[in-house]
């Protein structure tokens, strides 16, 4: 039993696809419990039976429509125009308009290559010092990831069975307190950078009329997700088309011989992403029947007692976790395992899927495996030992504010009844 | 000489790739217009179809598995690579062959017994949206299966015969 799991876990390490490994596992559990192992088949068909699962193809169609689009650059427009007669303005641009761009296409890492590189050579110019941008940039790319409507979030309210419209309500504070710190810190550290644009009117009235068909996606789609007028898979519906009637009718910013290959491009995120649900359904449902979770909680209880310690043992693994797995595969195989064991130390399961995230955002940014600092290098030909220094700073702020968040489930919970 | 040999292949493979875009392009538009008609005709006319719901979801479970296919062959199945990243090239080439026979063959069991299951289903005459037979939708999990099967014995045969298979 130890040994063939050891394989599996030599197997994964070596490269072969997760679900192949996660499948192997299940097959080998239902073998070994004399199940016929046509369950697999009819575990992986429960996909079919998940009504909000909708929600992930047509949000990622929609992000990728979205980067694909001249939008960046109006949003990057239209926030200079805004905030850039603050001092630290650019900077506290970047991160917010990188929060809500990555909120929007779901932090694939594709923020930092459609934003960033608008932003970088801007924050350069504007005399900010080059290592703080590169931090910066590399930081933004999955800052967005506790805002509505990003694909962790609703993945995380599918697998632990938690309402995503209470999900996406208490993301909010915890998403704007990691933002206003990070954008404290640019603002202190940039205080004395004063190549400030000064407010006009008539750049405010021009970029808000550039980006007059984008505005109100976020309005649309987070007042009607707020207001409850819409379920969150309709919001993803509405979306999806409203992209393509905007970019591709109305601004003609994408020609329509594209769509084929961005269905195609996007669609391969979503299948990669499904295969692992679909085999998980079988392996979570095997564990569940084993009763792994309980024999786990038994083994965690005799080292951890209490909550506080609870939380301490779960960011530690959360940040190893985050390190080497990337953020959908991880929420798919591992809170399945730790929704329960949470509840029995008290840790409401909202406030965990906040703290989970928020850990996992972090993971973006530590090597081995941080996409970011992969991303960012390639993007900006720089090592990733450069990358990650110029991180650093951003890093050591979020893993505070990730404390805080884990320590203080107000925070997470107190926008919910 | 090689290129000639194989050129079914190719043919194979370009035609195999089409209707993966295909099917793609025909289930996400279908998704996306049903899903928005649904929003349409529930609050303008107050009404709705009792199969959407149940199309929607198979369709995402289509768009699962043909997605699935697809990133089988643009090498985006989601693995850990950080390790292997740093192996050398001989080292690699033999791990690499490793990784392909083992999925290879987790997913030739995994179509094997989903071919079951659709039979089960057949023979049982299972219906699903009200009186389709069920083996019809569900057919797709041994095709998928199968597809990402055949792909990594053909990476795993490429590590032998070289690059023009």
């Amino acid at each position: 039993m130890i040994l063939t799991g050891l394989l599996l876990v030599v197997f994964m390490l070596l490269g072969a696809p997760l679900f192949s490994v996660i499948a192997a596992g299940a097959m080998l559990g239902f073998y070994r419990a004399e199940i016929d192992l046509s369950v697999m088949a009819i575990e992986f068909f429960g996909l079919s039976e998940m009504p909000i699962l909708v929600a992930i193809p047509l949000f990622t169609f929609a992000g990728f429509v979205l980067s694909e689009s001249k939008s960046p650059q109006r949003l990057v427009r239209l926030s200079n125009a805004l905030l850039g007669w603050l001092p630290g303005g650019l900077a506290i641009i970047s991160l917010a308009s990188c929060a809500l761009f990555t909120a929007f296409t779901g932090a694939s890492g594709v923020t930092i290559i459609a934003l960033g590189a608008l932003l970088y050579p801007a924050l350069c110019e504007a005399g900010y010092e080059e290592r703080f941008n590169l931090g910066l940039i590399t930081t933004s790319g999955s800052l967005g990831l506790l805002f509505a409507p990003s694909l962790p979030l609703i993945l995380y309210g599918i697998i632990s069975g938690v309402s995503i419209n209470d999900l996406f309500l208490a993301g909010i504070i915890p998403g704007l307190f990691m933002l206003v710190l990070l954008a404290g810190y640019s603002f202190w550290k940039n205080r004395h950078v004063r190549k400030l644009t000064k407010v006009s009117g008539r750049e405010v009235i021009a970029a808000i009329r550039e980006s007059i068909w984008e505005l109100p996606l976020p309005v649309v789609v987070l007042g009607g997700i707020y207001s409850g007028y819409f379920a969150v898979s309709e919001a993803a519906a509405v979306t999806a088309l409203y992209v393509i009637f905007v970019e591709m009718i109305v601004l003609r910013e994408i020609p329509w011989r594209e769509l084929p290959r961005i269905m195609r491009e996007s669609m391969v995120l979503v299948g990669a992403i499904l295969m692992i649900l679909g085999v998980s359904l079988a392996s979570t449902n095997y564990m569940i029947d084993a009763g792994v979770p309980e024999r786990l909680f038994a083994v965690i209880e005799s080292y951890v007692a209490g909550q506080a310690s609870f939380l301490f043992a779960l960011l530690i693994f959360l940040l190893i976790l985050g390190a080497i797995l990337d953020i959908f595969s991880a929420i798919i195989l591992v809170v399945p395992l730790i929704l329960p064991i949470a509840s029995q130390y008290g840790v409401h399961p909202v406030h965990l899927g906040i703290v989970f995230l928020a850990t996992m955002e972090l993971g973006y940014l530590t090597p081995p495996v941080g996409l970011n600092l992969f991303i960012s290098s390639f993007r900006f030909e720089r090592s990733i030992t450069e990358i990650f220094r110029a991180t650093f700073p951003f890093f050591v702020l979020l893993l505070m504010s990730v404390i805080i968040i884990a320590y203080w489930p107000a925070l997470s919970l107190v926008l919910l009844d | 000489m090689n290129t000639q040999r194989y050129r079914w292949l190719k043919l194979a493979e370009r035609w195999g790739q089409w209707t993966e875009n295909a099917l793609l392009f025909v289930l996400l538009t279908g998704l996306i217009l049903l899903a928005c008609s649904q929003i349409f005709l529930r609050n303008i006319f107050s009404m709705g179809f009792l199969w959407t719901d149940g199309v929607i979801r198979l369709a995402v479970l289509w768009l699962g598995l043909v997605g699935g296919i697809a990133a089988s062959r643009d090498r985006k199945q989601i693995a850990i690579d950080v390790i292997t990243r740093v192996f050398p090239v001989k080292v690699k080439r033999i791990t690499d062959i490793i990784v392909h026979v083992f999925t290879a063959g987790i997913t030739g069991l995994l179509a094997w017994y989903s071919l079951r299951f659709v039979q089960d289903s057949y023979v049982f005459g299972e219906t699903l949206l009200s009186g389709w037979p069920a083996w019809i939708f569900q057919l797709i999990l041994p095709i998928g299966f199968a597809a990402i099967c055949f792909r990594y014995i053909l990476r795993t045969l490429r590590e032998f015969i070289g690059s023009d298979l």
